[in-house]
């Protein structure tokens, strides 16, 4: 999607995206659409400046369109309590006059930007909000002039001027709402527009980020978003890359550190060496991601928005046909009013934006957080969920071996290490590499060995201290002559059975000690799996690993269910299954090998690929390391379902009643327009409150009870928990 | 009667609390370039625009708790529901006017308010900076719904008062009493910036006798929250309620 097309596509105050025909109007020399005339009026106040600005011309006319109309209402209002009902009928007809006088520039100043967009609408042949308020407002006006002139003993230029305050007042106050809604999104929406400082030559010049290239020197000031990724050249800081990872916590800066765009600028002022295009960066495909997310109506909107389209018409019939019951066998003016009341009641205002606003709101919460979805949709889906089906390489464990446990004859289990770390110290192989690793995460140092040779297939002989050491798989060893201790061959087997794989280290023609290798857990993968058992979902691991290693990985992150040597196809039908037997199946995976699983789920998650969503087969993409946010996601999806119910409850209830009010005469025109304008601006409100749904920012220990947390800290160090030998 | 005398005095005392709020407005909207008259115009109409929505303010409560009241069967003033207004009204009154006193901690509005409060502050910047000789009147407008203690205390009292025509008339004797300060104030700032001295401008809005006719203005706030407290709880004391 282009930039100018985004533009066009959004309203440019409240950002949510346009549907049907918008409001074009030039701001500040820009040109501007927006979805409704709130809107427009809000924007031009939050962004004009200086004198001629159109914003303040805007207020002016909100201003004294108020100032006529409080003073239109304070004499109605002394026409009502009866205060002019001891003077004679001329001081009546004063009055009447005096009202009308005010009325006219009341109606023309506050009602003409309303009386434009019917008109624009009815061109379309569509009728809104807008055409119901404009034709109440003209009819009370119409028919209190006529009074005047013949007479009459009622004038309602109140309920015409009270009504237009009320509707501009509360579109107003809603559009302000809907903007401060969308502030988090408002960057991600104008990243390729943002503006960047590039120093060239010693001159510092104002580019947009979409215009940075390779090797340009980007000065960041502080509190400034970075713009693109680079290296930092000079200056030192601390960064929020919240957007990107996930993870809000600050990570400080230094000459030569990356740096990746999105992440805003802590205290100090960086100079950036650009290490790409600024459209190329992961920050710019987030930006785009989110607004052909916005741009998918959730099926909630589209049926609500279906709604208020058909609302209009039947309002119009409804208020005409209570107008014409009331107009029977009553006076003319109670049955004017009461029609007045129902077009008024009736306006689906709050129900094009039940569902639009909250969904939108999810969708930036979760885009703050690095979490990208496909569309309001997805979000509902999401929403649904019952089984959530995990990968395991790369989802729950980090994909690399590790040593997971060490058992010995009674030697030390370090000095078992020491040698072994020894021998393996120039190793290519993986379990070597492992046998290093760890090794050096306890401190130790290795021993030293000559003469190691290694015999592909099998391990490693050398010397050590004059003594033969060797470090191979079990059989080799064997092959050697060198014996294993039955404890310790007992104690060796049981590691086998639980799906580990085995090496031997021995020294002095003796099996001393056993290593098991095995996948390491992810730190978050437990907390995480609990939450998400926690929130009653149910929870399975499906690998196309062999049963005992797919076993061990299950009881250590504590899923329901484990399957394990699944083919592609079987993970399918595995799916399939379970969604049959629970309802919406989630499938998590890395989202590198496993698209076609990812697709064939209800929705697909992939964590840490995070590359274009376009080209994702998931529907969601979580950040590196962001599977820690898939409980938080999943509740703030339910969040937005819960809003988007309540808003249309809300909307629909509100509706009822009124009308119910209104057309049996029991609701007063002005009343009404002060109700519906409340109504708005309670939806509003009520989704605002998704506002406040922050991931807590360590959730991988502050989620889990105290005695999980300790389990996990040991799993962020897996060799510490491995057995320890019998002293 | 006795009461609109007193509100209006209690609205010029007041006004050296508006000196330090509205004040400040009053002082930026500065001076016409055409002359005197034309300044004088300009204040005038911010003035007007300001009253007129203590006005409707005190008229619409002023209805709407009569209106209230009238949903009883009696709508006198010595009637049970009406009583119950007053003596709300009244300690209302008292609360606000112990508060100016100092003798209260200070009340900070419902947090739902902040939301309002925001978009009349961003509205009011850009009024000051607007030409034309409406934008003054609009300015007035929003500046009176801007949260305002006295504001809230009068209402509270034309809430009270049993009609719309008495409530617009507490606002309206209330409003008139801070006329005189805030033109001053629209005319000394004038004055002051001409001389260049915008330090001066602030030393008068610091002014330690400020306070005094802050507290003041509670002081009268408090009396007429009695009277009004009165009105509910003596039966006799009808007579007190002339209009």
């Amino acid at each position: 999607m282009s930039a100018t097309a985004a533009t066009s596509a959004f309203c440019s105050h409240c950002l949510l995206p346009i549907r049907g025909r918008g409001h074009d109007r030039q701001v500040q020399g820009e040109e501007h659409r927006f979805c409704c005339y709130g809107c427009c009026l809000a924007f031009q106040v939050a962004h004009g400046e200086g004198e001629e600005s159109e914003a303040a011309w805007l207020l002016i006319r909100l201003g004294v369109g108020a100032f006529l109309a409080m003073n239109i209402m304070l004499f109605s209002l002394l026409l009502y309590s009866g205060t002019f009902d001891q003077a004679d009928a001329g001081v009546r007809q004063v009055v009447h006059l005096v009202l009308w006088v005010l009325a006219t520039p009341a109606l023309l100043i506050l009602g003409w930007p309303l009386f434009e967009e019917a008109g624009r609408a009815a061109a379309d042949r569509c009728l809104t909000a807008a055409t119901l308020i404009s034709l109440g407002a003209g009819t009370a006006y119409g028919y209190s002039a006529l009074a005047v002139v013949t007479g009459g003993a009622e004038v309602y230029f109140d309920t015409a001027t009270m009504l237009l305050l009320l509707f501009t007042l509360g579109r107003y106050l809603e559009a302000s709402g809907r903007a401060r809604a969308m502030r988090d999104l408002a960057p991600m929406l104008a990243a390729e527009k943002e503006g960047v400082t590039v120093v060239e030559g010693g001159a510092e010049l104002r580019l947009l980020a979409r215009d940075v290239t390779t090797g340009m020197l980007v000065l960041v000031r502080p509190g400034e978003r970075i713009a693109v990724d680079g290296v930092v050249v000079d200056g030192s800081s601390h960064v929020d890359e919240a957007v990107i990872t996930g993870e809000s916590r600050p990570v400080a800066k230094t000459p030569g550190a990356a740096v990746l765009a999105g992440s805003i600028n802590h205290e100090g002022a960086l100079l950036i060496r650009s290490s790409g295009a600024g459209t190329a960066t992961r920050w710019a495909r987030i930006a785009r991601s989110v607004r052909q997310a916005l741009a998918q109506p959730s099926d909630a909107q589209r049926l609500a928005d279906r709604i208020a389209g058909a609302f209009v018409p039947i309002v119009l019939l409804l208020a005409g046909l209570t107008a014409l019951f009331w107009a029977q066998g009553g006076p003319f003016e109670a049955a004017l009013l009461t029609g007045l009341a129902v077009l008024v009641v009736a306006c689906p205002c709050g129900l094009g934006l039940a569902g639009a606003l909250a969904t939108s709101l999810g969708i930036g919460r979760l885009a703050r957080r690095g979490c990208l979805v496909r569309g309001g949709r997805v979000l509902e889906t999401l929403a649904g969920v019952r089984v959530i089906a995990f990968d395991k390489t790369g989802t729950l464990t980090s994909g690399t071996t590790h040593v997971t446990g060490i058992v010995t004859d009674g030697t030390p289990a370090d000095e078992v290490l020491r040698v072994a770390a020894g021998l393996e110290r120039s190793s290519e192989h993986p379990l070597g590499r492992a046998i290093v690793t760890a090794a050096r995460e306890r401190g130790l140092r290795p021993m030293l060995a000559r003469e190691a040779r290694a015999v592909p297939g099998r391990g490693i002989l050398g010397d050590a201290e004059a003594e033969p050491v060797a470090v191979g798989s079990p059989a080799w060893l064997a092959e050697l002559g060198w014996p294993v201790p039955v404890e310790l061959a007992q104690r060796a087997r049981d590691l086998e059975a639980a799906g580990s794989n085995l090496a031997c280290v021995g020294w002095a023609g003796q099996v001393r000690g056993v290593l098991a290798f095995g996948e390491a857990l992810l730190p978050e993968s437990r907390a995480t799996v609990q939450a998400l058992r926690g929130l009653g979902l149910h929870t399975v691991l499906l690998t196309g690993d062999r049963a005992e290693a797919a076993d061990r990985i299950a009881a250590e992150v504590g899923v329901d269910g484990c399957e394990p040597g699944l083919s592609p196809e079987g993970k399918r039908a595995s799916l399939k299954r379970w969604r049959d037997r629970r309802g919406p199946v989630a499938m998590v995976g890395d989202g590198l090998n496993d698209g076609p699983v990812l697709a064939a789920a209800d929705v697909g998650i992939a964590v840490g690929s995070a590359t274009d969503l376009a080209r994702e087969t998931a529907a969601i993409v979580l950040p590196q390391g962001g599977l820690r946010l898939l409980p938080w996601a999943i509740g703030l999806s339910w969040a937005v379902r819960r809003t988007v119910l309540t808003n249309l409850l809300w909307a629909f209830g509100y509706n009822s009643i009124g009308l119910g009010l209104a057309v049996s005469g029991h609701l007063q025109p002005v009343l009404a327009a002060v109700l519906m304008a409340g109504s708005s601006l309670l939806v509003v409100l009520n989704s605002l409150r998704l506002e406040r749904f922050e991931p807590s920012d360590d959730p991988k220990l502050a989620d889990a009870p105290a005695s999980e947390r300790r389990a996990l800290q040991q799993h962020a160090r897996p060799q510490a928990s491995a057995p320890r030998p019998a002293a | 009667m006795i009461e609109y005398p007193l509100i209006f005095l209690a609205g010029v005392a007041g006004s050296w609390h508006c000196v330090g709020m509205c004040g400040g407005f009053a002082c930026a909207l500065g001076s016409d370039p055409r002359g005197g008259t034309a300044t004088l115009v300009r204040h005038l109409t911010y003035n007007l625009g300001r009253v007129t929505t203590y006005c409707f303010i005190g008229g619409l409560v002023g209805f709407l708790a009569a209106g209230l009241c009238a949903s009883g069967a009696d709508a006198s003033p010595t009637s049970g529901a009406q009583r119950i207004l007053a003596i709300t009204s009244g300690l209302l009154m008292v609360f606000i006017g112990l508060q100016f006193l100092g003798w209260l901690r200070r009340f900070h509005g419902p947090p739902g308010l902040g939301f309002g409060g925001g978009f009349l502050a961003g509205a009011l910047r850009d009024l000051l900076r607007a030409p034309g000789p409406a934008a003054p009147l609009a300015f007035g407008v929003f500046n009176g719904f801007l949260p305002c203690p006295l504001v809230y205390a009068f209402a509270a009292q034309a809430a009270g008062s049993g009609g719309a025509l008495p409530g617009l008339l507490v606002m309206l004797a209330f409003g008139l009493g801070t006329f005189p300060a805030m033109l001053l104030m629209g005319g000394v700032g004038g004055w002051l910036r001409r001389a260049g001295r915008a330090s001066g401008e602030r030393a008068i809005l610091n002014f330690r006798w400020r306070q005094r006719g802050v507290a003041f203005a509670g002081a009268f706030i408090v009396v007429l929250g009695l009277i009004t407290f009165a009105r509910g709880v003596l039966p006799m004391s009808g007579h007190l309620h002339v209009l």
